[in-house]
């Protein structure tokens, strides 16, 4: 009796059991969606034994935030690359022929 | 509206106004001097061929940024169906296997060595923007074109996942799962630049 009570906890326990692979799958689904209740019991239920998700969670966070970061500074100094003399000067041509063409 | 309020077009100042912003704008993106400078040309020229249709509601410069917009997201789909014509061939860019075991009891658990090191990704103490800016943009350039696409439209670009997924001809389940595998790299390529 006991062992058939375990037997099915187990089992309905493995049902929210993931590897890794998912687990690392989810804590990038989440930056962009909402995890539903299953998948966010999943989620919890393996970084709680697993080490080096919870790094991985974390580690995730920082890339998606250090990458808005690049994205905000290439906003705000847009002028940290120059277009080289002869690009300017070949631009301007282009240009002032498509102008003349008209 | 009457004319006076409106924006008007003087493209034989583009080069000089715009140029530079432009090209900066392309080169976050498409992560290459050289075609940047070529989107940007291109864009210039588009514009003229479209002048007729600027209306003066938006700026000279917003109404140039939305041309580059086009024609980076038309790389990106070049790119994108050069590299791959169907979903096997995308899956052979990077697989499972490279990062998780694919065999035995562990199946699925993290490759020795390819998991993360440390809680952080970046290292202790301050480190030069400049530098952090150089390292995202190589990694982001070490990124397979189809990753790279479906990330930078994502992360940079800030675009809808509905729309990246129409412009890149793929379902959202296939969209996740590259940017899964674009994180995946990226966090790879980030730890490694700093374990020495």
């Amino acid at each position: 009796m006991l062992k058939r009570m375990t037997n099915s906890i187990m089992v309905f326990m493995s049902k929210f059991m993931i590897a890794c692979d998912e687990a690392s799958f989810l804590i990038s689904y989440k930056q962009d969606n909402r995890l539903g209740f299953a998948k966010w019991m999943r989620l919890k239920m393996h970084l709680l034994s697993c080490h080096l998700c919870r790094k991985y969670a974390l580690q995730i966070k920082q890339l998606d935030s250090t990458v808005s970061e690049y994205r905000e500074s290439a906003h705000h100094e847009p002028c940290h690359h120059h277009l080289s003399g002869k690009a300017c000067d070949k631009m301007k041509q282009a240009v002032e022929e498509g102008v003349n063409a008209k | 509206m009457s004319d006076k309020g409106k924006h008007t077009l003087k493209p034989r100042m583009w080069v000089e106004q715009h140029g530079n912003y432009l090209l900066n704008y392309a080169i976050v993106r498409v992560n290459d001097r050289e075609k940047a400078e070529d989107l940007v040309q291109e864009t210039f020229l588009a514009g003229l061929k479209a002048k007729d249709k600027f209306q003066g509601k938006s700026s000279e410069r917003t109404w140039l940024i939305s041309i580059l917009k086009r024609k980076i997201i038309d790389t990106y789909r070049k790119q994108y169906s050069s590299k791959v014509s169907s979903m096997a061939e995308y899956e052979q860019d990077i697989t499972d296997g490279d990062f998780y075991r694919t065999q035995g009891p562990f199946k699925g658990h993290w490759l020795e060595g390819k998991g993360p090191h440390s809680k952080s990704l970046l290292p202790e103490g301050e480190i030069e923007q400049g530098e952090l800016r150089e390292i995202i943009r190589w990694c982001i350039e070490n990124l397979p074109p189809n990753l790279a696409a479906a990330f930078i439209m994502k992360m940079i670009d800030e675009a809808d996942s509905d729309e990246i997924c129409k412009e890149l001809g793929i379902t959202s389940s296939n969209l996740w799962v590259m940017l899964h595998r674009a994180r995946l790299k990226m966090r790879t390529c980030l730890e490694s630049k700093w374990l020495k």
